[in-house]
């Protein structure tokens, strides 16, 4: 018999969550940061134990179309934490979930680990959806990216600078922070 | 006990739950079966383990202590119920699939970012919550000292934050920042569950106006839905809904802050859990953080609106709900 049975599910119709601590991220130290930078659609998740543990992860397959920085081959699986085997569910709050189709942007980091990791957990992936008035592919989170000189600049909600780019336009913002600086 | 009664009980409290539920703040969920369900604890106190693992600056027992204080910070808030029992130390790691909720310190490559968060292992079938755990980053710098100190992590602060998610609370949205120095910093909050970790050294321990209404509004009993009012209404752009829109009351009496989203396509809300009164509604775009970190990314969350306000100053009513407060909002 499990030792917790007081804790129950109550059904109701909320919305599903997800909750963590995090150290933020700017863009530009994303950028600079993540050693690789793709661009492609989920292939295939799935659920797997997770090595040394007995909580579930999720492996995601990635079919690359472009890398942005770095290469790591034609197809990427990485490893989020939480996921589903069977009836069991592991929550890691915090961390993406994908399905297959997905169009992503992930940074990613590779260092000392069997699989590659979204930078920054949730910060690193960027979801691509087709405007539903234009069709044109947008990065449906807008960036967050300061001027970089040493005047603290407060970020505004609403700022209506900062809006979902076009595709292109994310990938012009990637290749500028990483150009040379005489470049820029 | 057998499991198929746990599983007989199981069903027995969410009907009986089911129908007094608040569609309000943010709430932890997920998916059972073709419904959503809420993450929660049916029965005090919960009992939880510590770590026995010390790291830099913090003990095990310092651990224990403040994880204790954090979790009385959550049983203050009145006509709730919530309360917890320290179970003892342990030698197991939280995300370890021990069918017990242990908190504590350990070490993951891949979590470089994060310093600490809250899980849950549900099984999908019965709805019945095995554990909670919640994970501390071990490789930040940490303090337990009373007055916390610069450059390290306050480990209270943060166990505050990950008992209100392992209570049941998601993330708010009730904080600025800034950028400097080439990385982003928090200028202040106006709730303890706001995702982003305030510079280290930063204390922040006690629940605010926001916190109080989320719990509130999970285990709030019929004193607490008597005494306070809600506002209700719906974000439009162009005449459709608004996913994802951050809807904030203030109370200019008091100052406080209590916020939530709207939760579907149709741009629904509800602030519960406020006090009676004149209020002021402001509602924001989601556009400075990854919606992910707030909302289940099912439905298209839109970013792409200018801050707008109510066009009146509303009367909160005790122990009612303020209907149809629409906000009209347009695009950037």
């Amino acid at each position: 018999m499990r030792r917790f049975l007081g804790l129950v599910c109550v059904l109701s119709v909320q919305v599903a969550l997800h909750a963590t601590v995090i150290v933020p991220i700017e863009f530009r130290e994303l950028v600079i940061a993540a050693p690789v930078i793709l661009h492609g659609q989920v292939a295939e998740v799935k659920g797997g134990w997770s090595d040394g543990r007995r909580s579930v992860e999720t492996f995601v397959t990635v079919a690359v179309a472009e890398y942005l920085k770095g290469d790591l081959g034609p197809t990427v699986t990485i490893r989020v934490p939480g996921g589903q085997l069977g009836r069991y569910r592991t929550i890691f709050v915090g961390a993406p979930e994908f399905q297959k189709g997905d169009e992503v942007i992930l940074f990613l980091n590779h260092a000392n680990v069997a699989y590659p990791y979204i930078f920054g957990l949730s910060q690193g992936a960027f979801r691509v959806l087709a405007d539903s008035r234009s069709g044109q592919r947008m990065v449906t989170t807008p960036i967050v990216m300061g001027k970089g000189g040493d005047v603290p600049e407060r970020i505004v909600r609403g700022d209506v600078t900062r809006k979902p780019l076009p595709i292109d336009g994310f990938r012009d913002a990637v290749r500028q922070v990483l150009a040379p600086r005489g470049e820029q | 006990m057998t499991r198929a009664i746990v599983g007989a009980v199981t069903v027995l409290i969410a009907a009986l739950a089911y129908a007094p539920s608040v569609d309000a703040y943010l709430k932890l969920g997920t998916r059972i079966g073709t419904r959503i369900a809420n993450l929660r604890f049916n029965t005090f106190p919960v009992r939880y383990f510590v770590t026995n693992r010390d790291v830099p600056g913090v003990t095990a027992p310092q651990l224990q202590q403040s994880v204790d204080r954090a979790f009385a910070s959550w049983s203050a808030i009145p006509n709730t119920g919530v309360s917890a029992q320290f179970a003892g130390f342990t030698g197991t790691s939280p995300l370890n699939g021990d069918n017990a909720n242990v908190i504590g310190f350990t070490t993951r490559a891949d979590l470089d970012r994060v310093l600490g968060s809250t899980s849950f292992t549900v099984d999908t079938v019965s709805g019945e919550i095995l554990e909670a755990d919640i994970f501390l980053n071990s490789t930040f710098q940490w303090s337990a000292a009373a007055g916390g100190e610069p450059g390290r992590h306050d480990v209270e602060s943060i166990a505050l934050h990950e008992i209100g998610h392992l209570l049941g609370l998601g993330h708010s949205m009730l904080g600025e920042t800034e950028l400097a120095g080439g990385g982003r910093r928090v200028l202040g909050a106006e709730a303890v569950m706001f995702p982003i970790a305030f510079t280290a050294g930063t204390i922040n321990r006690s629940p605010r106006a926001d916190d109080i209404a989320g719990l509130s509004d999970i285990y709030g009993n019929d004193q607490f839905r008597k005494a306070t009012g809600s506002i209700s209404g719906r974000v439009t752009k162009n005449g459709a809904g608004v996913a994802g829109a951050h809807v904030v009351a203030f109370n200019p009496a008091t100052g406080k802050l209590v916020a939530t989203f709207t939760l579907s396509e149709d741009g629904a809300f509800v602030i519960a859990g406020l006090e009676p009164g004149l209020h002021l509604l402001r509602v924001e775009p989601l556009d400075d953080a990854d919606a992910a970190s707030f909302l289940e990314t099912s439905f298209a969350v839109d970013t792409n609106f200018k801050v707008a306000f109510h066009n009146r100053i509303l009367t909160v009513p005790r122990g009612a709900t303020a209907r149809d407060v629409n906000v009209a909002v347009v695009a950037k």
